[in-house]
Parts: C-alpha cells; sequence; structure tokens
C-alpha cells in the first residue's frame, strides 16, 4: 500500500509539473476571438465586416460574378474609383449621381443609366444594360445589401469607403420574402419580374449568357422546359455553361405562373 | 582527497551555472535571460542527478551524509542547525518572491506573428500569401537594372530607416536607445532571413498599428510607412535589406 | 475431424454470412442518403446547453479519454504478437508468458475503450448534434463499417486471450498466431477509420465549397492529411502501449514479494521500455513529416501551428520530450547493475549524459525569450545573438538527432554490457563503430550549421532529410556491426534479473506519465489549428466555446482527463490482479462427503 501511495503521488506531482509550468512557466497569450459572423447585426458591424457582408454577397447573392467576371460578358470592376469621374462628365451619361457612392448605388438598381461602351443589350447601340435591377426580381437585394455591396466596390477598388452602415433595416429582407404577392398571369409580365431577359434573347432583346429562346418551342418540348426551369443544370445546352442560371426559380414562382410561362415558351416557334 | 559526491554533485551544478554566467554575461557580452537559465539549470540538475544516481552504489555514498545527518545521533546540534536553517532559507526565499517590486511586469513580444491572409494596404486588399516582390525577378533578368534599383532602395533606407535601423542594418541607430522594443536587427539570422518579402511588405506599410492583436503589447514605433512612402519604394527598400546583409528572403522554391 | 481447422472454417463461414447480410444493410443505408445537403451555418442558439456542463470540456475529456485507452488497446496486441513470435521461434517460454499477460492487462481496457467511446458518442450528439448529424452523412457508411468491426474484433480478440493455453503448441500455435494477426489487422483497420474523420475535420475533401457531400466517400477518407495522422499515430501508439505495460512493471516490481517475481517483472519492464524506445526514436521523424503536411495542406495553418500562439506550446512539447529522452536513458543506465561486466562501460555515460543534456538544452530553447526589462536593455533588443539562432528549426533538428544518436548509444553500451567479443578483429570492429558515430555527428553538425544557417530557408528545410538518413544509417549501421563483433561472444556472468534500483522504476512510471500527458497536449494542438472551425473553412463552430483557450487552461484539461486516465489504468492493472485472488473462507461451504 506504501509503494502504491507512493507512485500515486509521484505521478501527480509530475503531472502537477507539467501543469505548472504551462501555466506559470511560459508567457500566457490570450488568442485572438474568432471572427464575428456579420450578416446577423449590422448595428454592432465594423466597417470591415461590413465590407466583407458585401463581398459575399457580391460574389454570392448577388450572382454578380456571373458576368463581371473574366469572361468579358460585363465589364470588370477594379478600376471603378478611376473610370467613375469620367463616366459622370460623360454626354452618355443619363442618370442623376455626383460622386462615386450616389453613381454605384444607381447603377446597382438603375443600370441603364450609364451603359460602358460594347456592353451594352443586342440592338440597342449600347443604350440600354443586359443588367437586371438587383434590388428586384429574382436577386432581390434590401437596400442595407445594395449598401454592403457598394462599400465592397469602394474598398475593392481603391477608393474610400463612404457609404454609411444602416442602422434602421436588418429584417427588411426577410420580411420581404415572407411577403404574399399576387400570381401574375401575363408571361411578358413574368420575363420582367425573373429578369430573364438578362441572360436569354428573345426575338432579338436580351443578353447572350444563356441559350437563344426564340425558336426554344421547336427545339425541345414542354417537359424539357419544365425541367429546365425548376433544375436548370440537368441539361446544358451546348456551348454554355453550368451553374449559370438561378436554380430556385421553382421556390419562386407559383405553380400557374409557372405553367404560364411554359405555355409561352412551347409557342414560341 | 576524495571529495565527497554529494559535495561533487553540487560542485557540478554551481560550475555550470557560473559558466552560463561567466560565458554568456561575461566574455560573450550577451545576458542569459534569467527565465530560461532557471530551465536549463534545472534539466542541467536532473542530468547530474541521473549521472550520480544510476549505480546503487554511488547512490548510496551520495545520499549518506544526508541520511547521516536526519539519523545519527553524533550529528544532533547540526541537524538542529540545519533544520532551523532550511525552513527559514524557503520561507525567506517565498518571501523575496512575491515581494512587490518596480521591476514593471515582463513583456513578451511575438517576434513574428502569423500575418492575416489579406490587410488593405494603399487602398487595395492584398493577399499576403500570395504577394511577390515585383521588383525580384529583375534580379536574373537584368542584374544592372536590378543593382540599381537596390541603390535606390539603399538611399531610400538612408533616408528613412536608418535613424532607428542603424546605417549597418544591426538596429543600432541613433535613436534606437530610446525606444522599447528596440529595432529589429536584420543581420541576425533570425529576423528577416527566416521571412518571405511579403511579410516584409506587410510589417513596413503597416507598422506597428498594424500588428495583430496576438502580438501585443503593440507598442511598437514604427511608422506606418505607406503614408510616407511610395508602393515601389518599398519594395526597393526590401531589395537593399536583403542585399546588405546577404540574406535570402523566405522561399519555398529552389534557386 | 481435425478440430482447430474445424473452428477455423466455421469461424470464416460466419464472417462471410455476417458480411454478406451487412453489405445489403450498408447499401440501404446508402441509398436512404442519396441527397446530401450542405454544411449547416450554425447560431449559437444551435448548441443545447445542459446541465450546466461545458460542452467543449466534456467532448473533450471523453474523447482524450477514449484515445489514451484506444492507443493502449491498439498497441498492446500488436507487441503481444512480435514477442509471441519471438517466444515461438525461440521456444523460450518466458516470452509466451509475458505475451499473456500483456494481453491480460488489456483486456479490461478493451471494454473501457468501448465504454468511453460510447461516451464520446454520446456526448458528441448531446452537445453538438449538428455537428455530428453532417458528419455522420458523409462518412455512414465508414461508421457502419465501423461498427461492425468492431464486433470483429471483440469476437478476435476474445478467443485470441481465452483461447491462450489452449492454442498451444506445434498447429494449434499457428492458429493462435493467425488469430493474433487478425486482431491486428481489424485493429489498424478501426484506427485509420477514426483517424479518417478526424482528419476530414483538418482537411476536408470529397466535399465542394459549400460542404455538399459528392457521395465518393473515399474521397472524404483519403483526404491530404489522413496518412501523415496514420503514420504518426501508428508509431506513437506502439510506443506509448510499451510505456504503459512498463509503468504495470515497474508497480509489479515495487510490489513484488520474492526475488523470483522481482526478476520477472524487472525483466518484462525491460522489454517493455526497449519496445516503447524503439518507437520513440522514429516518432519525432513522424512528426516532423506531419508538421510538414499540414504546412503543405494550408500555409495559415502551418503559421499558426508553429508561429502564432501555439509557439510556446512547442517549448512545453521540447520539455516533454526531453523528459522521455532523458527518463529512458536514465533506465538503461541504472540496468547496466545487471550485468556484471558493466563497469567496462560506466565511465562513459557521464560524457553521453552531458551531451544528451546540452543536446536537450538547444531543443527547448525558444525562439523568443522571455526578458525582464532589465535584460532587454542589457541585451538591446528582444534578439539574442547567441540563444537566437538556436530557437529555429535547423538547431532543433540537429539537437534532436543527436539526442537520438546518443539514446542508441546507450543502448550498445547496455547491450554490450555483459558481453565479451571473442572475434579477431574487435579492435578493427570497435575502430570502425567510432568512425561511425563521429562521422555521423559531423555530418548532422555540418547539415545543421552549414545549410541552417548559411544557405536559404529551401535548403533549411531540405537539409532536414540527410540528417535524418544520416542517424538511420549510424544507428542501423552500428547495430549490425554489433551483432557480427559479438558473433560467438561469451557472457561475463549471466545477468541478474531484478538487481536493479527502485528508482528507474520510477524512470518508467515518468515515461508512461509523461507520454500520457504529450499526447494530451498535442491532441490539443492537433485539434486546435482548425481555431474556429468544426470542419475547416466548410462548417463554422459558432457555439460559445469556439475561441481558442489559453496554453494554461488547455493544460489543465489535459492534467485533469490523464488523472482520470490514471486512476482507471489503476483499476484495470487492480483487476487484472483480482482475478488471480483466491479466498479460502474456512467453514463457509457444508463439508462434501468424499
Amino acid at each position: 500500500m506504501k509503494q502504491f501511495l507512493t507512485v500515486v503521488a509521484f505521478t501527480l506531482l509530475t503531472i502537477g509539473f507539467f501543469s505548472a509550468y504551462s501555466n506559470y512557466g511560459i508567457p500566457q497569450i490570450e488568442p485572438a476571438p474568432p471572427p464575428k459572423e456579420e450578416k446577423l447585426d449590422l448595428g454592432a458591424m465594423t466597417m470591415d465586416q461590413f465590407i466583407a457582408l458585401g463581398e459575399r454577397i457580391f460574389n454570392g447573392k448577388g450572382t454578380c460574378t456571373l458576368c463581371h467576371n473574366e469572361l468579358g460578358r460585363a465589364p470588370m470592376l477594379g478600376t471603378l474609383a478611376d473610370v467613375v469621374p469620367e463616366r459622370l462628365k460623360d454626354p452618355l451619361y443619363k442618370g442623376a449621381a455626383e460622386d462615386l457612392e450616389s453613381y454605384l448605388i444607381e447603377s446597382l438598381v438603375e443600370p441603364s443609366a450609364f451603359v460602358v461602351v460594347g456592353f451594352g443589350k443586342k440592338g440597342t447601340n449600347d443604350s440600354e444594360s443586359p443588367m437586371p435591377n438587383v434590388a428586384g426580381g429574382s436577386i432581390g437585394l434590401s437596400e442595407a445589401e445594395v449598401a454592403a455591396v457598394t462599400a465592397y466596390l469602394q474598398d475593392s477598388s481603391g477608393a474610400e469607403v463612404t457609404v454609411e452602415i444602416p442602422t434602421h433595416v436588418a429584417e427588411a429582407d426577410e420580411e420581404e420574402e415572407a411577403e404574399e404577392r399576387e400570381a401574375l398571369g401575363d408571361p411578358a409580365a413574368l420575363m420582367a419580374k425573373f429578369t430573364c431577359d438578362a441572360c436569354h434573347m428573345i426575338n432579338g432583346q436580351g443578353g447572350e449568357v444563356g441559350p437563344k429562346l426564340s425558336k426554344i418551342g421547336a427545339e425541345h418540348d414542354r417537359d424539357y422546359l419544365r425541367r429546365a426551369l425548376l433544375d436548370p443544370n440537368a441539361d446544358i445546352a451546348k456551348g454554355f455553361e453550368a451553374d449559370m442560371m438561378p436554380d430556385d426559380l421553382g421556390e419562386q414562382m407559383y405553380v400557374t405562373e409557372l405553367e404560364v410561362l411554359l405555355d409561352f415558351l412551347v409557342a414560341l416557334k | 582527497m576524495k571529495i565527497p559526491r554529494l559535495l561533487q554533485a553540487v560542485l557540478v551544478l554551481a560550475a555550470v551555472y557560473f559558466g552560463f554566467i561567466l560565458v554568456f554575461d561575461i566574455i560573450l557580452d550577451a545576458v542569459i535571460p534569467s527565465s530560461l537559465l532557471a530551465m536549463y539549470m534545472f534539466f542541467a540538475a536532473a542530468g547530474v542527478f541521473m549521472v550520480f544516481t544510476y549505480d546503487e552504489e554511488q547512490t548510496r555514498e551520495l545520499v549518506a551524509p544526508i541520511k547521516a545527518l536526519v539519523e545519527d545521533p553524533s550529528k544532533r546540534p547540526w541537524r538542529n542547525i540545519v533544520f532551523v536553517i532550511l525552513p527559514l532559507a524557503v520561507g525567506g526565499g517565498t518571501y523575496m518572491q512575491m515581494q512587490p517590486s518596480f521591476e514593471a511586469p515582463l513583456e513578451l513580444r511575438t517576434i513574428h506573428p502569423a500575418p492575416p491572409s489579406t490587410a488593405k494596404i494603399y487602398g487595395k486588399r492584398v493577399n499576403l500569401l500570395k504577394l511577390e516582390n515585383p521588383l525580384r525577378k529583375i534580379e536574373k533578368e537584368d542584374p544592372e537594372q536590378f543593382r540599381e534599383l537596390v541603390n535606390e532602395g539603399a538611399a531610400v533606407y538612408i533616408r528613412n530607416c536608418q535613424y532607428c535601423h542603424g546605417d549597418k542594418l544591426d538596429g543600432k541607430g541613433p535613436y534606437a536607445d530610446g525606444l522599447n522594443p528596440t529595432p529589429l536587427n536584420f543581420q541576425d539570422v533570425g529576423t528577416i532571413a527566416q521571412l518571405q518579402e511579403s511579410y516584409l511588405f506587410w510589417r513596413i506599410t503597416t507598422g506597428g498599428p498594424g500588428l495583430p492583436k496576438e502580438a501585443a503589447p503593440w507598442i511598437s514605433s514604427m511608422p506606418v510607412w505607406q503614408d510616407f512612402l511610395k508602393e515601389d519604394e518599398v519594395w526597393k527598400v526590401i531589395l537593399f535589406l536583403y542585399d546588405y546583409t546577404g540574406h535570402r528572403p523566405r522561399s519555398w522554391e529552389h534557386e | 475431424m481435425n478440430r482447430p481447422r474445424f473452428i477455423l472454417g466455421f469461424l470464416i463461414a460466419v464472417l462471410a454470412v455476417a458480411f454478406g447480410g451487412f453489405d445489403a444493410l450498408a447499401q440501404e443505408v446508402q441509398e436512404a442518403i442519396a441527397a446530401f445537403a450542405p454544411a449547416p451555418k450554425l447560431t449559437a442558439a444551435d448548441y443545447p446547453t445542459i446541465a450546466g456542463v461545458n460542452s467543449r470540456i466534456a467532448v473533450w475529456i471523453f474523447a482524450q479519454l477514449h484515445l489514451w485507452f484506444a492507443a493502449f488497446v491498439l498497441a498492446v496486441p500488436i507487441f503481444v504478437f512480435i514477442i509471441e513470435v519471438i517466444g515461438m521461434k525461440t521456444r523460450d517460454k518466458r516470452y509466451d508468458d509475458m505475451a499473456y499477460e500483456f494481453i491480460k492487462v488489456s483486456i479490461t481496457a478493451y471494454s473501457l475503450t468501448a465504454i468511453l467511446g460510447g461516451g464520446l458518442l454520446f456526448s458528441l450528439i448531446l452537445f453538438y448534434p449538428h455537428l455530428f448529424n453532417y458528419l455522420s452523412t458523409i462518412f455512414s457508411e465508414t461508421m457502419f463499417y465501423y461498427a461492425l468491426l468492431f464486433f470483429a474484433e471483440s469476437a478476435i480478440l476474445y478467443i485470441y486471450y481465452y483461447g491462450w493455453h489452449w492454442l498451444q503448441g506445434g498447429f494449434k500455435k499457428w492458429v493462435h498466431l493467425t488469430l493474433g494477426l487478425g486482431l491486428n489487422a481489424v485493429g489498424t483497420t478501426l484506427m485509420l477509420l477514426a483517424n479518417a474523420w478526424l482528419t476530414f475535420m483538418m482537411s476536408p475533401a470529397g466535399v465542394d465549397a459549400a460542404g455538399v457531400f459528392s457521395g465518393d466517400g473515399w474521397a472524404a477518407i483519403h483526404n491530404f492529411l489522413w496518412n501523415p495522422i496514420n503514420i504518426h499515430r501508428f508509431v506513437a501508439n506502439i510506443a506509448y502501449g510499451g510505456s504503459i505495460v512498463g509503468a504495470y512493471a515497474a508497480f509489479k516490481f515495487l510490489t513484488a514479494s520474492g526475488p523470483q517475481e522481482r526478476a520477472h517483472y524487472d525483466w518484462m519492464g525491460y522489454n517493455a521500455n526497449f519496445i516503447a524506445i524503439c518507437a520513440l526514436l522514429p516518432l519525432p521523424f513522424a512528426g516532423y513529416y506531419l508538421a510538414a503536411e499540414i504546412y503543405a495542406y494550408s500555409q495559415q495553418m502551418g503559421i499558426t501551428l508553429m508561429g502564432g500562439i501555439f509557439a510556446w506550446l512547442f517549448i512545453i512539447q521540447a520539455v516533454l520530450i526531453g523528459t522521455l529522452f532523458l527518463s529512458a536513458n536514465y533506465y538503461l543506465w541504472c540496468g547496466m547493475g545487471r550485468s556484471d561486466g558493466a563497469k567496462r562501460y560506466t565511465k562513459y555515460i557521464k560524457y553521453i549524459a552531458i551531451v544528451l543534456v546540452g543536446a536537450f538544452l538547444v531543443w527547448f530553447t525558444p525562439h523568443t525569450l522571455v526578458l525582464t526589462n532589465e535584460e532587454l536593455k542589457a541585451l538591446g533588443g528582444p534578439y539574442h545573438k547567441i540563444l537566437g539562432p538556436l530557437g529555429i528549426m535547423p538547431a532543433k533538428n540537429t539537437a534532436v538527432n543527436v539526442m537520438i544518436i546518443f539514446t542508441a548509444l546507450s543502448f550498445m553500451f547496455y547491450r554490450r554490457a555483459n558481453k565479451v567479443a571473442t572475434v579477431s578483429w574487435v579492435n578493427a570492429g570497435n575502430a570502425i563503430q567510432v568512425a561511425l558515430f563521429t562521422a555521423g555527428i559531423a555530418n548532422i553538425m555540418f547539415l545543421g550549421i552549414y545549410h541552417g544557417y548559411f544557405t536559404n530557408t529551401v535548403y533549411k528545410v531540405a537539409a532536414s532529410i540527410p540528417q535524418v538518413l544520416t542517424t538511420v544509417l549510424v544507428i542501423v549501421g552500428s547495430i549490425t556491426l554489433d551483432s557480427f563483433i559479438y558473433k560467438g561472444s561469451r557472457e561475463v556472468a549471466p545477468l541478474h534479473w531484478g538487481r536493479i534500483p527502485g528508482r528507474a522504476q520510477y524512470a518508467l512510471f515518468l515515461l508512461a506519465v509523461a507520454f500520457t500527458w504529450l499526447m494530451g497536449l498535442m491532441g490539443y494542438i492537433r485539434s486546435g489549428i482548425r481555431q474556429h472551425w468544426h470542419v475547416v473553412d466548410i462548417m463554422r463552430d459558432a457555439s460559445p466555446d469556439a475561441f481558442t483557450p489559453t496554453l494554461g487552461f488547455a493544460a489543465n484539461v489535459v492534467s485533469v482527463a490523464a488523472i482520470l486516465f490514471m486512476a482507471m489504468v489503476i483499476f484495470v492493472f487492480w483487476i487484472a490482479q483480482v482475478s488471480g485472488n483466491k479466498t479460502l473462507p474456512s467453514g463457509y461451504w457444508k463439508e462434501m462427503a468424499t
């Protein structure tokens, strides 16, 4: 028994020594706390976090990188700080902005106010932009989110960030989603609501990111088109890339709307 | 006369202790930190213990005086003296340890805090993991032009940096004595030779205020040089730092 | 009909049926989870608080205890198998008895491993339900096979252990050895599976950036850090198992009642220590490889590991590894007392000690020194021109290689202590030995100093490989040469097993305790470099405990866990001993007419 207790005491002393050395023998450095998750509370957000939020929206929810990428579908945004002052003086400029901040916000919600040469909608002679209004349609950024993206764009192009973090919003976007809306019965209104023409060309109107729809009814049947709307990556038309079309149209559209749209598309021959 | 083993052990330890003090503090003029010396002595004592006790007979010889002191009736006066002095010494030592002093508390500086993956420098968000010195490639492409760049870097250094970091890049500039932490010694093998150029770029441009929280206390008086120097000037200075000291920046490729 | 053959055939048939049936079941499980969701984004509200228990500490302690026991019960069969083979080859029954005693010790530990594994599982499900859920969608199949293998492991272990005395001699011994091999194969596979789960959390694979599983289970298992961890854990487990059995033998030695028992447990302790040291020597290299791979996987993780807040942890690690090396050497030196011829070599011990301690001090010197203000002023800065260069990797690599070579030298002296060489070329042989060691050490020093300080970083890192090769070459070369020199040598006198001081047994205890604690600490850092991620870059830890604790706090948790573990180990050993005790109460049972 005495041996046993000696061994126990020896073990405890050894462990005690290791513990004591780790506590007092070396400096105790308090590691930095984990970075905060930004999007929960705008009120407690620093500007860096707000910019980071903007960056995530830019790459994610905002779907901006679908076109603003190296493939040249839309202008790159790294030099905004330098080019915007010139654009504001450009005679082709149709908006009301006076500085970078207001220009950026305007270009997000009213993209056609200034169209960079060569990037306009086909056939409009660069008078109309193929970019959708990011505050409406399927993108649906809230006011705060638009501000965050603006802050990110200022920051990433090397300008001083002048946007202020909105204090009063935060829950706005969630309410909006829950809001009931009337089902639309007009295919044109549906196309506009879901900004199909931002990517698809119909009768000479629209972008070229996705396949032309002018004769789509002749090329595919109704089932194919339904699948293409609900699960866009199931079949990818030749020459186009996957993951470009939003895959949540099924959640956003009413069933009646889907059928109206399909009727319209099948009739395009 | 044979020295008793217990005394031998004590003498060896004393020799190690004073040996360290002699070599570091006096001969090399580079004080050995007391915290480190304490640990060194702890393990030296462990080593001495091991060498003196692995053999049964020698161990008996080692502990014989201690045993005698405790058990031998004829050593009674000695025993009494030791049993009074020993607790007093321990108590005194504890008192001295716990006594408040005027010494400022120890400060620990992490010499190379882990850099953030990106930092905002010159108004741009820079990925520090991928950043490279844009001028480095000229070293091979055009040695003459490279020499010129190094010289320009030297000029920038002399105008801005040498006041603290010294004209020999050894951290002993005219103002160095007034600073705590003292300016970095670039000649030291443990400083810039251990680092990538992007790390230097980050430290120079963002200075003391740009240090991460882990590196606290951030009382470094290194200025935020991006407010005073142009970007290419900083890269040129970095070329100069490596060129003058003969170090190579850390890299992951063979040269 | 030959009975063993029949039993073997029966076993195979049962296993085949079982696997077939389970395969079909696995298929169903697989189909049920065909669609995979991305990793959930959690908030603090997703983590239940239960009875005020700190979730992280609860899971931490359960995981750690489970790991210690698992390491022990996986390692013991490995060397039990080896010892059994040695026993069969040499026909020395002592080996067989020792192997049996080892496995007896581990059998209670085996059920404790299972219980603690269950505890870990329950605490994960209770405290981190979403994490467990996510991981189980990816690893459902491996978890299934894990459970299956666990049954197989139990079955084999029970037959292996309870059939030990039955399966003796001739063909039966071969059957028993086969079972031992099967036990090890299953045990190692179990470890590999469990390793896949934890390395997935560090270097996720088989999932996209949002954490959606591709359905390829092998990709998730075979992630970037899987093999480095496998190698490191396999080697470390053997060293660890050896050290725990060594502690067991040490305790039995101290409480032995007669010289014969003392001799037996001395011999057992020596063998256990030998196993531990053999596995300890390559361990620093396995660790170095693991760290290098972590760097290669993610530089940020690597910097967090070596340069950030965890830098000081490696100083604690250095102290512990130094403790391991010193106590292992001390045990060898004490063991020289068993032989009458050792006097010829003891005079060298103090030089070995000086080199070992010297190398250890280099190994231990931190890169960032803790300086008082006065010292700071005297030095003119936080850089120490002498000690600074010792703080970086080349010096430490050199030091650890020297430590390993000198430990091998200690061991060589121990082996030579009781022998007198009879070959004619003994002087030449010794001269070659000296030359080999001298050249090896010189090469290591040259590589460390020249490449460490006078070339760029690529070579600094690269120099570690020739250093390791030199060390391996010296050790293998000298042992080979020694075996030739001492071929047909005569013994000075029979070894006096049991003639070793009690102090040496404490060196064995120290080895076991330091090993246990070190594993706990390194487990913390391995997990800690994930920082605030459950699964790195994919699933964030949003719990209130997501922060990285200070090293002191971590050390305290490890200490508490280590004490719990030691208490359980004592229980395990006690139980193993109780089963051998018999009480004969007089007049309790009624007398039977005979």
